[in-house]
């Protein structure tokens, strides 16, 4: 076994400790405490799913939260038929729709509901991803067809009202009831649910950074144009992890619809998209595991001292994300690697800190 | 027969005709040198074999394909593999790593991804020693020196097993000594592979190539042995300006 | 038709400010390849320097402009040098870093300044409109038009006629032969910089007597602007301005057939699809390769 994936499996049971026993213990298994948890519990699963595609493969998704939005939307839908009865849901009467809109039927079934908001969300990314990587799209064009894709897709979220309920999103759910079992999300159980969602997610991430697989999207990072000459369908790499990825966030977004009991527009914002941007750079972009604690951490603070600084926890955040993308761009686990090499070894040899940026690609012909 | 057949091969870069109407056969086994001045058209030429570059006629034939109009991927599965003139290393990847990436005759994604990242074995271990790197394997490639590097751009193409490799300048900054060990390394590896080979070196070219092809202006100058080389009135011409 | 040929007037105005700001974005990212996610926030600081101008020192808009100019340049150029400078190695760093300084000088003006609309009246002198049978063009939006022309013009000079223009193309062919040379990049880079920053800042001020200043009025705009340096194609100026007109028309248009959200989803698809299929802009110069 080699020390990487050792220590990955050290960090991953010292993190599982401390969520799973830590918590809950600190909070003397206070539903409502380990309830706002929960929520960051949720986000860390979508930061983790962006350092699958930003850090690993050098993919700057900034679309990201509107993959988790859709997940949203899903979980909501399939809250919102149980919560209208026989019913159409309250909005609908009020923009004047009078029948169930098409899409909005197979939402009555939970095991579609779980499955379409997997499964949609990853659709999605991978067709955005067939559409750039086919065309050798690379670099900040990555960045700003996935930026213009989200602003596009939630103004259409919210022009379309009678389907979405518009601006106001989807309030007044239902509790979700899973195979005969009530969630009542101010429970210890359903804290647990979560968090046991989030070790999946990472157990099946750090299992895909450690196959052959995410070598070779390390490799991509680096020099896609030297990996198609190994025989690797790049393109067809980049799209894999895009759907995973954004598959992952649309799961996140379930759960979060879940914690939240609504689902919004803002979740697809462009400022919600670059706070997922902003907790994985803290955390590390280059280690799922980094990148879900950067998550947490950062919405730790923001749950301790927007309270304290209600108007300038924006630019605390702000200050924040600029020093970590000009002076630490490898994050917490960057300092941690460095300092653990240090201990290591001699102090000579640090040439290290290395950008991560996949230059633009030069051949953008075709 | 030969493992690869160029005919007619043409490109233009903006009104410049870089390479302009190669014909040749390589067979099976073969090294062949590509010689010329600067601008001759011999990278390019290496270009348009391995897909980096789409011709704009011609054709070439790979083991009966053709394959001018295929992806460089697709080309790299049927067996040509590539080393550039700049050393091009994942720097950030380990010596390992670097190797294990190379090792593709499997580049599929289900593959990929119910395979551990690097495997050790046998054959690994011996191109490590063929190549001298065996202690730097968990090294980061971007520590190696220069000479380093190229060693280990070599090592991941025998890893990658290509029957066919192009190799530009693949001496460039090495020593006496280094050059002679590359020379041994391509002699035995023409047991098995095809190697088309742009050199300068000519005391180099002249221990490894079974053929040598002089290009000028993007077209074929001279073909034959390095004794007929040697006395071609046109390649004296083109090289010495008389 | 007199709707349309009133929108076809607005959508030349709503045209020649996008203008403005899409060639300052447009240069930093033909010389330095940063794609400046901070743009919209150098319009929204010129915006509130008007509106502080006329509040404070009784100056009109027109007055005005020179300051804002130097002003919102001169914080572009600190910015430059304090920041943007360290990160020419890692471009999608910069689009990152960018964003932040964004979310920074939006913060700021909101703590410092409030986030209520604020109101910047016109200049008296142009007030009124000029009437051409149905079709009614305000006196404003007319002086903004020739405005945006005055400023093409001068950039088009700057880089053309001047010694800085010629080191500036200079850098952008060949960074490494150009110090060779001994211009320094570095301050090619700092004064273009601030350069485009201070037509940011220009435009921020013309709209202020358009719209209400906002602490977040940039961020819609620098998705336009980015729309039109991209449709432009890089380093050409004369691509920037056709098609800011292409685009400020299609906009203003596409509002009278379909509504304005999903005028805005088709610029937006219309980004995408160019992206895709014609990475160089429409208008693709030979300069840059």
């Amino acid at each position: 076994m080699n020390t990487k994936l050792s220590y990955d499996i050290i960090g991953l049971t010292l993190f599982a400790g401390v969520i799973l026993f830590g918590v809950p213990a600190l909070f003397s298994y206070d539903g409502f405490e380990l309830n706002t948890f929960s929520r960051y519990l949720s986000l860390a699963i979508v930061s983790m799913a962006l350092a699958l595609s930003w850090g690993t493969t050098g993919l700057l998704n900034l679309g990201q939260a509107a993959t988790f939005g859709m997940g949203s939307y899903a979980m909501a839908m399939h809250l919102k038929l149980k919560a209208s009865g026989d019913g159409l849901p309250d909005f609908m009467g009020w923009n004047n729709v009078e029948t169930l809109p098409l899409i909005w039927g197979p939402f009555q079934s939970l095991t579609f509901t779980l499955l379409a908001g997997l499964l949609i969300p990853a659709a999605v990314g991978g067709l955005i991803a067939i559409f750039m990587f086919r065309a050798r799209i690379a670099g900040v064009f990555v960045a700003i067809i996935t930026l213009a894709f989200l602003v596009a897709f939630q103004l259409l979220v919210i022009e379309q009202q009678g389907l979405t309920g518009g601006q106001n999103g989807l309030t007044g759910l239902a509790q979700l009831v899973l195979f005969g079992w009530k969630i009542d999300i101010y429970s210890v159980s359903f804290y647990y649910m979560v968090g046991g969602c989030l070790m999946a997610a990472l157990i099946f991430g750090l299992y895909l950074t450690h196959s052959k697989f995410g070598l070779v999207l390390r490799a991509i990072r680096e020099d896609a144009e030297r990996t198609r000459y190994f025989g690797y369908n790049v393109a067809n790499y980049q799209t894999v992890i895009f759907c995973i990825s954004a598959g992952l966030a649309g799961w996140a977004g379930m759960l979060y619809a879940l914690v939240l009991e609504f689902a919004s527009p803002t979740y697809m914002s462009v400022s919600f998209s670059l706070a997922i941007v902003i907790w994985c750079a803290v955390g590390g972009r280059e280690s799922v595991l980094a990148a879900a604690v950067g998550a947490i951490l950062v919405n730790l603070a923001e749950g301790r001292l927007s309270d304290v600084f209600v108007e300038g926890w924006h630019m605390i955040l702000g200050v924040m994300f600029l020093v970590v993308v000009m002076f630490m761009p490898r994050g917490i686990y960057g300092l941690l690697v460095d300092a653990g090499r240090a201990l290591r070894r001699k102090p000579a040899s640090t040439k290290e800190a290395l950008p991560f940026d996949t230059p633009l690609n030069p051949k953008q012909e075709s | 027969m030969s493992q690869l057949q160029v005919r007619d091969l043409q490109v233009t870069f903006g009104g410049l005709r870089a390479v302009d109407g190669m014909d040749f056969d390589v067979a099976q086994g073969e090294i062949l040198c590509l010689l010329g001045p600067n601008g001759a058209g011999k990278s390019t030429t290496l270009d348009l074999i391995c897909g980096k570059t789409q011709p704009t006629g011609g054709s070439i034939r790979f083991q009966d394909t053709e394959i001018s109009r295929m992806l460089e991927f697709q080309r790299a599965r049927l067996g040509i593999g590539r080393k550039f003139q700049v050393p091009s290393v994942y720097k950030e990847l380990t010596v390992a790593e670097n190797l294990s990436v190379a090792r593709s005759m499997k580049p599929g994604i289900w593959h990929a991804l119910t395979h551990p990242a690097i495997r050790r074995s046998s054959k690994m271990q011996d191109i490590l020693d063929l190549v001298g790197l065996q202690d730097k394997m968990g090294e980061p490639a971007g520590n190696l020196s220069h000479g380093e590097t190229q060693w280990l751009e070599i090592a991941m193409l025998i890893a990658q097993d290509s029957r066919l490799i192009l190799m530009d300048e693949p001496t460039a900054g090495m020593t006496i000594q280094e050059t002679e060990r590359t020379a041994r390394i391509f002699r035995s590896l023409s047991a098995n592979h095809t190697l088309i080979v742009v050199e300068h070196d000519m005391s180099f070219v002249r221990t490894v190539a079974d053929r040598i092809i002089v290009m000028n202006q993007g077209s074929k100058l001279a073909e034959g042995t390095i004794q007929e080389i040697e006395a071609n009135e046109a390649v004296k011409t083109a090289y010495l300006g008389h | 038709m007199d709707v349309v040929f009133n929108q076809a007037f607005a959508g030349l105005s709503i045209a020649s400010i996008l203008l403005i700001i899409a060639l300052g974005l447009a240069i930093i990212y033909g010389t330095m390849g940063v794609i400046n996610l901070a743009h919209g926030e150098f319009v929204m600081l010129g915006a509130y320097a008007t509106w502080a101008l006329q509040t404070y020192a009784g100056l009109g808009v027109v007055t005005a402009l020179p300051l804002v100019f130097v002003a919102v340049a001169a914080v572009g150029w600190i910015i430059e040098k304090v920041i943007v400078q360290r990160l020419y190695t890692r471009p999608l760093d910069t689009i990152l870093a960018t964003w932040g300084i964004g979310i920074i000088l939006q913060q700021a003006v909101r703590l410092g300044v409030g986030a209520d609309s604020r109101f910047v009246s016109g200049p008296h002198w142009l007030s009124g409109n000029i009437e051409i049978g149905a079709l009614v063009m305000s006196n404003y939006r007319l002086f903004v038009i020739a405005f945006s022309i005055m400023v093409l013009g001068a950039t088009w000079l700057l880089m053309t006629r001047t010694e800085f223009g010629m080191k500036l193309r200079a850098v952008i062919q060949n960074r490494g032969i150009s110090e060779c040379y001994g211009i320094e990049a570095k301050n090619v880079y700092s004064v273009t910089f601030a350069y485009g920053a201070g037509l940011a800042g220009i435009a921020g001020a013309l709209i202020t007597p358009l719209f209400s200043t906002i602490p977040t009025m940039g961020t819609g705009l620098v998705v336009d602007a980015f729309l039109v340096v991209i449709v432009g194609g890089l380093g050409s100026l004369m691509g920037t301005a056709a098609a800011a007109l292409l685009i400020g028309e299609v906009t203003a248009l596409f509002s009278i057939v379909i509504n304005d959200t999903l005028g805005r989803i088709a610029v937006l698809a219309g980004i995408i699809l160019l992206i895709r299929f014609r990475p160089r802009g429409l208008f693709p110069s030979d300069i840059r390769h």
